[in-house]
């Protein structure tokens, strides 16, 4: 048990390293290259809808933002996509960043309705721009360079290396002040607020990161099915496929989203295959997702370390406290803040 | 002594409700004032205008000599202005010792991307919760701790900021009289060392021994100032406590 | 983009005052169930389009009039909405972000189903008198306004009116109404929030299955379609202040005509933006609405 937690990431890396080399079929490589680039988006997200508490419907406008960019950088300036997007990645996150300041105005539900609003819009955007977009029927890229019986591998490589980035982006935020203040606002943003956390600054910039690995996934695809239309790069399922991988691994966790891609993406595959259909896929996840939110809404890993935390001996928080810290409370007083809230209801600023 | 905070005809109204009308409240540097009144008098109303929470529809506040007025409440933290809930309010699904972490008075883009806790942070957090006597619950959720803890907890953090005002909302509400005894020793203490308080709070027998100078708000202005021995008899403030 | 005759104009206007009628209907359960509960329900656009379907089979199976389809429609929805909100929408508590996501996981279920039942081909209700219209001449004018828009606002209006009546006249309307304006206070003075909720989501979704007959008999419609429709629903009662009434319906007027106007100004194909933009921005910018008070959770 203790070989294996130090031990499990170098050989999980190195059994990904190996993976295309010792499952040769086209599939597996395309497989495996869903997988990587899900998880890396699902970290992605999971910066602002999981440390943050600020759950994004809309993503996917990232993912096509940045698909469209790289396809349209690729047929009229020639830049390489695997080298232009990273770099117009960074364009769509400034786009997030200016969207963010305006949108962060609001939270909770009408956050989530204006995310998906503003999805809807860059997809009716991008369908009418029809000089650059090409409109419905979508816009072709030159098919990569290498032969095409190994085309994949690159592409496989070089989502895996940007994983380990936004894997390391995603602990190093979480391990730094920064990552602090964004927990404390999901925890109470008013509270951070209160006292001294930026909330604004922060929620602006957790949006403009999670938005930045999002658009370079959507970039990479783009070059890798070569062909993309509004109606797919703008799906609002890319980004349902986020939070739910998200959500089932562990919302706010560092492994859970890649957990979550990990599962998701091949059952996805096995949905698709066994039925055939697509609404039978969309049927499925809508009700996989109902069940997580339900049944098991902070995800598979804070369940098990809970689970394990409880076999050990349950501590209780009370044990042993301070005489004067021992007392319990009587009332909350109510009375004055119930008068308050109720301004709050009606308050503008 | 010298003024530290002073409000200028501040109002504010919500709907139909004149919450706060032209208050002018000013707090000495160094003091512990009370500011008492009847149920909604508006004394959360004036520490949420304060600090930020809502903006005045007129009138301006101004601490130490700088108007605050449309700062947001992060800032107004920064200039060294902290204050608790009275329902207490807390990071519940932090531990107790990031619950001391968060609060900050000065944030530059390096200590933003450091680590999320210094040594030194660590060591400053310890000594407060030592203070208060939570030293042992550091690792422990904030969520499992008692009210009394957590009430301790969030007055200990918010001294993380270093602040140079602090304002209480209801200190002893809720709390038995031992727990009352020792906020009070806190509060005093803290004085003595240069903080300057402005608390609000219901229970006039820790109000009369705590301040030296008290405030009464009534229907959103200000009654009456002074002493509390004076404010005792001032048979306004009577009348607006028994009166209605 | 170019302006239209004045002829056409006040031809669209008055179209899009009778779609507003409809619209005001299909979003009305929306606003009830924000009011009461405080969760965007954003399988709204699903069920409609569910019971739409529910319309379409009544009408292809046993040749039902889409007018009397409600019969079936409107109790099936009820028991549907009751249910969902007893068993597992009360589940979710606190985040409010969640209860979005949880409706919204609703909607691609429902959606899936829908389009496993009757595959993805565009449906519509062709009945005897679905392209008649009404001429009418008004010094110079000819205006021709098709019977099934003028049949749709007469429903609606009815149907609005009764469910006023409702909420005005009887127990559980007082209560619903309460729960609104109060939460915490229609608690302390003994209404049952528990099945107060229940009832209403039961009831918005009844009012649903009401607009998704009038739909059925208007648009063409298949599975997918919620998506756009709950996005026009959502800027509704957004713009008409979240909960609010008399504001969802003056709201549902407004954008009913802004699209029909939008519809012949601009492409058709570029029309929704005003939707969306309108959602966006009254979002983020007047979040309480023409009316209403501000989007607060909590």
């Amino acid at each position: 048990m203790e070989l294996l937690r130090r031990w499990w990431k170098p050989i999980a890396l190195l059994t990904l390293l190996a993976y295309p080399w010792i499952y040769r079929a086209p599939y597996y490589h395309l497989l495996g290259f869903n997988v990587l680039l899900f998880a890396m988006m699902a970290t992605s997200w999971n910066i602002m809808g999981g440390y943050t508490g600020y759950k994004s419907l809309g993503h996917s406008a990232f993912y096509g933002l940045g698909a469209y960019l790289v396809a349209v950088a690729a047929n009229e300036l020639g830049w390489n996509p695997l080298v232009s997007a990273p770099f117009l990645a960074v364009i769509v996150a400034l786009v997030a960043v200016l969207l963010g300041w305006i949108m962060l105005r609001t939270s909770g539900s009408a956050f989530v309705i204006s995310t998906i609003a503003m999805l809807l819009i860059f997809r009716l955007v991008a369908l009418n721009l029809r000089e650059i977009t090409k409109g419905a029927p979508g816009l072709s890229q030159p098919l990569p360079p290498w032969s095409p019986e190994f085309s994949r591998m690159p592409f496989y490589y070089y989502i895996l290396f940007w994983l380990l980035i936004a894997l390391f982006i995603s602990w190093y935020i979480r391990r730094s002040r920064f990552g602090l203040g964004l927990v404390a606002i999901r925890d109470d943003e008013g509270k951070a607020e209160m006292v001294g956390v930026n909330t604004t600054l922060y929620k602006v910039l957790a949006f403009g990161i999670s938005a930045y690995f999002v658009a370079l996934g959507g970039g990479v695809w783009s070059y890798f099915t070569s062909h993309i239309s509004p109606v797919f790069a703008f799906d609002i399922i890319v980004g349902v496929d986020m939070i739910l991988m998200t959500m089932l691994g562990g919302l706010g966790t560092l492994w859970g989203p890649v957990l979550g891609a990990f599962i998701l993406v091949p059952a996805g595959d096995f949905i698709l295959f066994t039925f055939g259909s697509n609404t039978i896929y969309l049927a499925i996840i809508g009700g996989l997702m109902m069940l997580v939110i339900i049944f098991m809404p902070r995800g598979i890993l804070p369940t098990i370390a809970e689970w394990i935390e409880n076999r050990r001996a349950p501590r209780i928080a009370h044990e042993g406290a301070h005489s004067m810290a021992e007392m319990y409370d009587q009332s909350k007083g109510k009375t004055v803040a119930e008068d308050e809230s109720s301004h709050e209801r009606t308050a503008s600023h | 002594m010298s003024e530290l905070l002073h409000t200028d005809r501040v109002s504010r109204r919500f709907g139909g409700i004149q919450a706060v009308k032209d208050c002018n409240v000013s707090v000495q540097t160094g003091s512990i004032t009370g500011l008492i009144g009847p149920n909604g008098s508006g004394k959360t109303t004036l520490f949420n205008l304060i600090t930020g929470v809502y903006i005045p529809d007129e009138g301006e506040i101004f601490f130490e000599g700088k108007k605050i007025t449309n700062l947001p409440p992060s800032k107004i933290c920064h200039q060294g202005l902290s204050r608790t809930f009275q329902i207490t309010r807390l990071f519940w699904e932090m531990t107790v010792l990031e619950n001391m972490i968060v609060p900050i008075r000065q944030v530059g883009f390096r200590s933003l991307l450091g680590p999320n806790m210094f040594r030194y942070e660590i060591d400053r957090a310890m000594g407060l919760l030592e203070r208060v006597g939570l030293t042992h619950l550091k690792d422990e959720p904030a969520r499992k701790l008692s009210f009394g803890q957590q009430k301790l907890l969030e007055f200990a953090a918010i001294l993380m900021a270093d602040p140079i005002m602090v304002m209480l909302d209801e200190p002893a509400g809720g709390v038995n009289p031992t727990m009352i005894r020792f906020i009070m020793k806190l509060i005093q203490d803290l004085n003595r060392e240069g903080v300057t308080f402005l608390v609000v709070e219901h229970n006039m027998g820790v109000v009369m021994e705590l301040c030296d100078h008290m405030i009464v708000l009534d229907q959103g202005t200000k009654l009456a100032e002074g002493p509390p021995a004076v404010i005792q008899i001032n048979p306004a403030v009577l009348d607006a406590y028994l009166g209605t | 983009m170019h302006l239209p005759s004045w002829n056409v104009l006040i031809q669209v206007i008055i179209i899009g005052i009778l779609t507003g009628g409809v619209y005001a209907l299909m979003a009305t359960g929306l606003t009830l169930i924000f009011g009461v509960m405080r969760v965007i329900n954003v399988a709204h656009g699903a069920f409609l389009i569910f019971s739409a379907y529910i319309s379409y089979w009544m009408f292809t199976i046993f040749g039902l009039d889409p007018f009397l389809s409600i019969i079936v429609s409107v109790p099936v929805l009820f028991l549907i909405g009751l249910i969902f909100q007893r068993f597992v929408l009360s589940r979710v508590k606190g985040d409010p972000g969640l209860g979005v996501l949880l409706t919204f996981a609703m909607a691609l279920t429902l959606e899936g189903v829908m389009g496993s039942l009757w595959e993805s081909t565009g449906r519509s209700i062709r009945t005897a008198y679905t392209s008649e219209v009404l001429a009418i001449e008004l010094s110079g004018l000819t205006l021709r306004l098709p019977w099934v828009r003028i049949g749709g606002l007469v429903a609606a209006a009815i149907a609005l009116a009764a469910i006023y009546f409702f909420l005005k006249n009887t127990n559980l309307g007082r209560a619903i109404r309460a729960t609104i304006q109060n939460r915490s206070a229609a608690q302390l003075m003994g209404v049952n929030v528990e099945s107060v909720q229940a009832l209403t989501f039961g009831l918005g979704l009844a009012t649903v299955a009401g607009g998704g007959a009038l739909f059925s008999l208007i648009w063409t419609f298949n599975s997918g379609s919620h998506e756009e429709w709950i996005s026009k629903m959502l800027s509704i009662i957004v713009l008409g202040g979240m909960s609010s009434l008399p504001g969802t319906f003056l709201a549902a007027l407004i954008m009913g005509v802004t699209e029909s106007v939008a519809a012949v100004v601009m492409t058709s194909y570029l029309s929704p933006i005003v939707f969306y933009l309108i959602l966006f921005l009254t979002l983020i910018f007047r979040p309480q609405g023409l009316f209403g008070v501000r989007i607060r959770e909590g």
